[in-house]
């Protein structure tokens, strides 16, 4: 029986039916599964249309391929270049990955050291929202003299571009304790260093969190920011400097496969910090509590 | 069950006042003496300086005149030696933590350890009646049993004065009522423990205390302190007697003041 509603939700909606196991179908037919698959159902049609369109557009007006590659050309360049695509993907991940770790410890560390004392805070963290208001790709030429090209100065910049979020998220959550709590801990004798850790820094976590869901596209972003104007002397370069090359020699199809690639990167960043925050968070938090309570 | 004479006296208070820097008189020449095992319920309209006093009490705030002696010592340094613990009207239990993380945590910012937090966690929960509720976190727990498990926290550390800030304001009737009796259950096991309790329900302090202060606003004063001189242990059908009737009459007179 769970085997016929099955076949018939999927055949009705206009796609091919597909043989199933048993016990997968069982599990598949369950309320929650079925809905999840029928609500996935729109983008990805909506998704197909669009592809074939561009396909059909392409193939019909005769548009010259350095001006709009068609799909097909694009996966084509992709699978050609196959090894440079990858070495590009996996530096620009590599440097992504260390700008962001950084951003987070040093973020996160700027952020308890300012928050543990109102004059380190009022005397710093006025120069702190200034720098964060100057364009990155503007002091992206003195990292590069600083730190010559690079994976050094490609780093530094997926850092930057990562750390003030990082900074003002934590900091925001960690003056945003509960003053009821604050008193509490306050009655019973607590010393700054365990207010800190035991009710500041928890009670900070969904900020933290916050604050790592936007630094962590940003550093990819930083990354091949970086890459565009530090990579060209580096050995191999990253996604930014495959973009630059392919763009100088109007490979345009290869320029879409990385493109799409960097926003693929972007987000697979953001999907494994979410599935981190949700972990983080679930127990307690509002914020994560109906995705895991359903 | 009537507190002795000569019993020692826990909280003194002489002229006491307090005046914000704005000019607001938020309490005037309080004097009160209370000794060690009573249950005294301050009860008054907001703003009547209850809880200023209670600031003061537990060394929030100072005095601007007059004297407060604590255990017979200064009230900072009195919560210094841990014999207080407090209760508040929000149940302030961390919700990143389970509930008997939540009822050790005063042992633990005293540096207790791990063995001996635990054993004293459940004690305090067998008390409340939580004690299958252990590994819950506090979302988990209704509104009654979040005030429990708050309880719970606050006798963890077997205190001498217990201070009480409206705990059941934000409880329905019923559950009030309920932890009433179970709250007058539990300073009964404990002879020598001292309950101060902050309300604004009539009803509810004479059912709980053994003596009600009764104060009145701008500026804060004292204006009539009434003896319940009913034994415990008291139970439902208190609420029914005309003695109980006479005493929220007497203290409601007191407030109109």
């Amino acid at each position: 029986m769970n085997e016929e509603l099955v076949t018939e939700t999927v055949g009705g909606s206009g796609v091919r039916p597909v043989p199933m196991k048993k016990a997968e179908a069982a599990r598949r037919a369950k309320p929650f599964g079925s809905s999840r698959l029928l609500r996935a159902l729109p983008p990805v049609a909506a998704f197909a249309v669009f592809v074939g369109g561009w396909e059909l557009v392409c193939r019909l007006s005769g548009i010259k391929p350095y001006l709009l590659p068609k799909p097909s050309d694009i996966v084509r360049a992709a699978a050609e270049n196959a090894s440079n695509l990858w070495v590009s993907v996996y530096t620009t991940i590599s440097e992504a990955v260390l700008g962001f770790l950084l951003s987070i410890v040093l973020g996160v560390g700027f952020a308890i050291a300012l928050a543990s004392s109102k004059l380190i805070e009022r005397s710093v963290y006025p120069y702190a929202i200034i720098m964060q208001t100057i364009p990155i790709v503007a002091i992206a030429p003195i990292i590069v003299i600083w730190f010559g090209a690079g994976i050094n100065a490609i780093v530094i910049i997926a850092f930057l571009i990562g750390f003030f979020p990082m900074l003002s998220n934590t900091l925001i959550g960690l003056n945003s304790t509960d003053h009821n709590m604050k008193n509490l801990f306050h009655l019973y004798n607590a010393s700054p260093m365990q207010t800190m850790f035991r009710l500041r820094i928890p009670a900070a976590l969904p900020y933290v969190v916050a604050g790592l869901k936007i630094s962590c596209t940003l550093a990819v972003i930083g990354a091949i920011v970086g890459e565009y104007i530090a990579g060209i002397g580096g050995g191999k370069g990253g996604l930014g400097y495959a973009i630059t090359v392919s763009a100088a020699r109007l490979q345009t199809a290869y320029l879409f496969a990385c493109g799409l690639s960097a926003s693929l990167l972007g987000i697979a960043f953001y999907l494994l910090v979410n599935a981190f925050s949700k972990w983080m968070l679930s127990s307690w938090h509002e914020s994560e509590m109906n995705a895991s309570e359903g | 069950m009537t507190v002795a004479a000569e019993a020692k006296e826990w909280v003194k208070m002489e002229r006491l006042s307090k005046v914000y820097p704005n000019g607001t008189v938020a309490v005037q020449d309080v004097n009160l003496t209370i000794r060690e095992g009573e249950f005294l319920c301050f009860v008054g309209p907001s703003g009547c300086g209850k809880s200023t006093i209670f600031k003061m009490i537990t060394g929030l705030s100072g005095p601007t005149e007059g004297t407060l002696e604590v255990m017979g010592t200064s009230p900072k340094q009195a919560r210094k030696q841990s014999d207080t613990a407090f209760v508040f009207q929000d149940h302030t239990l961390l919700p990143w933590s389970s509930v008997i993380d939540n009822v050790s945590l005063p042992l633990a910012l005293r540096g207790v350890s791990r063995k001996a937090r635990k054993e004293e966690a459940e004690r305090a929960l067998e008390l409340v009646g939580l004690k299958d509720y252990t590994k819950a976190m506090p979302r988990q727990l209704s509104g009654g049993m979040k005030m429990r498990a708050s309880i719970a926290r606050a006798l963890v550390s077997k205190p001498k004065l217990l201070l009480m800030d409206e705990p059941f304001g934000a409880l329905d009737e019923i559950t009030r009522q309920t932890l009433q009796l179970e709250l007058l259950e539990l300073w009964r096991r404990d002879p020598r423990m001292t309950v101060l309790f902050v309300t604004h329900n009539v009803f509810e302090a004479v059912f709980l205390s053994t003596r009600v202060a009764v104060m009145t606003p701008r500026p804060g004063k004292v204006a009539a302190m009434i003896d319940v001189p009913v034994p415990f242990p008291r139970d439902e059908t208190f609420r029914t007697t005309p003695e109980f009737g006479d005493i929220v009459r007497s203290v409601s007179e007191a407030l109109k003041h």
